[in-house]
């Protein structure tokens, strides 16, 4: 058995004669996992997993095992091209880049001249690992409007992180925790920025008591020590109540709290209006559980809690964040082996600097869309979707009249989506960048070919705080695609930003790097960079806030005129909070649980992760599906007070009878329609964007948790 | 007594698929519209079990069994026990009878419409033959829990970690073991 070695690259290229191998860095996701991608004739014949890449171990998900099959697709863009027809009519005449370019770079200028530059709105979405290149592009404009997912994605994890406690607390699977709080998340599946399924399946393996928290039944659930069931968007409660009992039964870390914190006293008062009967009845979890896995929690040394987005895209967003950081410090778990810990990064550019937003005038700065408002996510560059569509739409505070989409498919992804569509057929030019004609696409002006990972060069996560960097090597070209950093690069120095770019953006990768010494030649011959690895580092420097210490009482949002205290707010829509609406939309509806192979509107024209998922799912409890009439595999609408769209049921007993969870992010790209069924069966439709109940601070909308009615389809719409 | 076999411990899966994914591509062009794959993961659940709610995903695959009831039911022996343990079936030599796939215990024999001829895994015979891993278990699994090579090891392996864990997951892998009972 000695013979066997697992991704075996010598035998590889002898038994299937591949011509070449390169070792890259995948970004199908957020990244993260190191690749080996093997070539024959000039194409992709193979990718696996590099298993000398200190994040994923060699292991590979559907989404990158699938890559070149994006990569190839037949559907792909491949140049740019300029629309000749009215709106989603699906014309289309092929042009150069400088036409591309040019065209661009001279309806800038122009509303630059005519409206200011904040009337030129850029964007992405998950991203590219082109923020911190977008975000310079604007801020050399004077564009204070970068409209990304970062006020309801990762975006509140960082902006509460630093003012809690420096920076984003990552759990450390790599020294073996010994109890996990799966919350809101299931990393198996999803992958999500810092963290990868293989370190924390590794750690469960071990030997790690696993709490899950989540209102659907999961694997992980199915297989935790204690599951908190917990009513849609009662996050906030439970973590309250779950502190409640560290706070009464003295579980916490009492050095910590004496040395560490600041705002004990009236954390613990805030706290105590939180007793466990009343989050009980917040929250539908038994109070007896509530006490076991806050006892189990904080008793068990180490423990890390595995968060994500599931919590931020709620009212309680910025408050849901901190709460779990709370539980994380008052247990000492913070900045501990196999805790949490304040990772450092490698010493380069950060992504920070990379953005430019010292270079953003002061009076430039104060015109960010939202920014009066939404004061927490001003201060961290992140601007609300729904304040640029009032701006297209209403001119209001100011137009905007130029959006440019750079990996985004907000027609899609963003709440409310009738009204994002009304804005992007509205707005007087939209450019786009990205891999197909997406329905956000069909709407544009131009469309530009994006580059996948596989076609770019690329210091890898650099933005992320897992404290690595990794080299993304490119393999091939495809037509003639190219990277967004190139493209913006070339953007930039038509638009008379020459200087404060590169001749091409090699250079610009080498003054990422420049800090260590080395170039992007030196490092495309490294495995990786790690950042210093070292725990506890607050016992010496304190922690990097506006008092050095772990701020359980907020003196950034006290400054910004926001409660100090975190406290729980109720769903906008909810039994609770609308029991009119409630008696005629008598479900909890939550969405957005992720699939294997799909990166929210990503890879469904890609075949082998299509085939996983041919139609959009609802899942419904047994019970509640025969009292609507509804039987396994049926169509059914979903309808809310915004609109409906069609799903396909699916009886599961793991859903609550009171609860349905509907899958986001369906478009049909089969449908060869200009529209690609957009509306058909895409949650957004349902979702609200009113401002009233976005989170306070960082402006994210809820998009998790409404009211819903659901029922079957009939004959007449009827698509078998 | 079978010298490789593959052993998923079902126990540890998490239902990511990309077995499923690794597996269609050794064996599809990557222009290929619709892949053809040997194993698939399904949804076990959930269910009430022991009065709790609970839910597994299952990896349906060849157990390469050490008496395969598929190759005695083969009227035309496209169906083989090799010594090393791997169950091949000759998809030259199958006439599409599909008298196999109801002998089979485990439902791990499909049928190509296209080809007209069953499907099963043939554990990467082509590769294991050369040293490499199957595709599905040449360390692309999430959770580390499809195994390849001596099934008395590989027993070995498990065990220690349900020891590790806690002793959870006392459940039999859908192993090969099976067939030995």
């Amino acid at each position: 058995m000695s013979e066997f070695r697992y991704s075996n690259i010598e035998r590889e290229m002898e038994v299937y004669g591949y011509d070449s191998v390169v070792k890259s860095h995948c970004r199908m996701c957020h990244g993260g996992c190191g690749v080996i991608v093997y070539v024959k004739d000039g194409k992709i014949a193979k990718i696996a997993g590099d298993p000398d890449c200190p994040i994923a171990h060699g292991t590979l998900c559907t989404k990158g095992l699938a890559s070149a099959q994006l990569a190839y697709h037949k559907d792909r863009l491949t140049y740019p091209v300029k629309r000749v027809g009215p709106k989603a009519s699906g014309k289309w005449e092929r042009i150069s880049w400088d036409e591309a370019l040019d065209t661009i770079a001279e309806r800038i200028l122009t509303y630059k001249e005519k409206y200011g530059p904040e009337s030129v709105v850029f964007g992405y979405g998950t991203g590219r690992e082109n923020e911190a290149v977008i975000y310079r592009i604007a801020n050399v404009l004077g564009s204070p409007n970068v409209l990304t997912a970062g006020h309801f994605c990762y975006g509140p994890r960082i902006s509460t992180s630093i003012i809690t406690c420096g920076t984003n607390p990552i759990a450390d699977y790599e020294n073996f925790p010994k109890c996990i709080m799966m919350w809101g998340n299931n990393v198996t599946i999803s992958n999500p920025d810092e963290y990868k399924g293989e370190p924390f399946s590794v750690a469960l393996d071990k030997g790690a008591k696993l709490i899950v928290v989540d209102p659907r039944l999961t694997r992980p659930a199915a297989r935790a020590n204690v599951w908190l069931q917990l009513r849609p968007g009662t996050d906030a409660a439970l973590a309250l109540g779950m502190l409640n009992v560290i706070v009464n039964e003295e579980l916490y870390d009492k050095e910590f709290v004496e040395k560490y914190t600041h705002g004990w006293e009236p954390f613990v008062k805030r706290v105590k209006e939180y007793p466990l009967n009343k989050v009980e009845e917040i929250t539908w979890v038994p109070k007896e559980k509530i006490r076991e896995a806050a006892r189990l929690f904080a008793t068990t040394k180490p423990a890390a809690i595995q968060w994500g987005v599931a919590i931020e895209q709620q009212i309680n967003c910025a408050d849901n964040d901190r709460l779990l950081m709370f539980l994380m410090g008052l247990t000492g778990n913070i900045d501990a082996p196999g805790g949490q810990v304040l990772n450092r990064t490698p010493n380069v550019v950060n992504v920070g600097q990379f953005g430019a937003h010292s270079m953003l005038p002061k009076d430039q700065f104060a015109k960010r869309l939202g920014g009066e408002r939404f004061r927490l996510a001003s201060r961290f560059a992140i601007i609300q979707p729904k304040c640029v569509w009032d701006a297209i739409l209403e001119e209001k505070p100011y137009p905007v009249k130029m959006l440019f989409f750079i990996s985004s498919n907000p027609v899609i992804t963003r709440a409310n989506a009738k009204e994002v569509f009304r804005a992007l057929e509205k707005v007087e030019f939209l450019a786009v960048a990205d891999f197909f004609l997406t329905p956000t696409a069909e709407l544009a002006d131009i469309v530009l070919p994006a580059a996948t990972w596989l076609e770019m060069d690329y210091v890898s996560d650099f933005w992320k705080r897992h404290g690595y960097i990794l080299p993304r090597r490119k393999v091939i070209q495809v037509g003639e695609c190219r990277s967004d950093h190139e493209m913006l690069n070339d953007l930039a120095h038509r638009i008379g930003q020459g200087q404060y770019w590169w001749e091409n953006f090699e250079k610009a990768l080498d003054y990422i790097l420049h800090p260590m010494g080395i170039t992007w030649n030196d490092f495309k011959k490294m495995n990786y960079i790690r950042g210093e690895v070292k725990y506890y580092k607050y016992k010496e420097g304190g922690f990097s806030t506006p008092t050095k210490k772990f701020e359980l009482y907020s003196t950034a949002l006290e400054k910004m005129g926001y409660d100090p205290l975190p406290q729980y707010r109720e769903p906008p829509e909810s039994p609770v909070s609308t029991p009119e609406l409630f008696k005629e939309y008598p479900y909890i509806l939550i969405t957005g649980a992720r699939q294997p192979g799909f990166f929210h509107t990503e890879n469904r024209q890609v075949p082998r992760l299509r085939e996983l998922h041919r139609d959009p799912i609802v899942e419904i409890h047994p019970d509640a599906a025969a009292k609507e009439g509804i039987k396994e595999g049926d169509w059914v609408i979903i309808e809310s007070r915004r609109g409906r769209v069609r799903q396909r049921a699916k009886l599961a007993l793991g859903c609550n009878p009171r609860i349905v969870a509907a899958q986001h992010a369906w478009w049909f790209p089969e449908n060869k329609d200009p529209g690609h069924g957009w509306d058909e069966s895409n949650i957004n439709i349902l979702t609200d964007n009113a401002l009233e109940g976005c989170d306070p601070a960082m402006g994210a909308s809820n998009i998790r948790t409404l009211l819903c009615k659901i029922y079957p389809e009939t004959k007449e719409g009827c698509h078998e | 007594m079978n010298k490789y076999a593959l052993i998923i411990e079902e126990f540890a899966c998490w239902g990511c698929k990309a077995c499923e994914v690794a597996c269609k591509q050794e064996y599809n062009p990557i222009d290929a519209t619709n892949g053809i794959k040997y194993l698939s993961v399904w949804e076990d659940g959930p269910k009430v079990m022991n009065g709790k709610l609970d839910f597994m995903w299952r990896v349906n695959v060849c157990k390469h069994c050490e008496e395969p009831p598929c190759a005695q039911a083969c009227p035309v022996e496209a169906i083989m026990k090799r010594e090393d343990g791997i169950v091949i079936l000759d998809y030259e030599r199958c006439n599409g009878c599909q008298l196999c796939i109801d002998e089979c215990p485990y439902h791990a024999i499909g049928f190509d419409d296209e080809k007209k001829t069953v499907t099963k895994c043939n554990l990467c015979h082509h590769r294991v033959d050369k040293g490499l891993y199957p595709a599905c278990a040449d360390n692309i699994c999430l959770a580390h829990c499809i195994y390849f090579g001596d099934p008395a090891e590989i027993e070995q392996k498990i065990l220690e970690k349900r020891k590790a864990r806690g002793g959870w997951g006392d459940i039999l892998p859908n192993a090969i073991m099976v067939s030995r009972e």
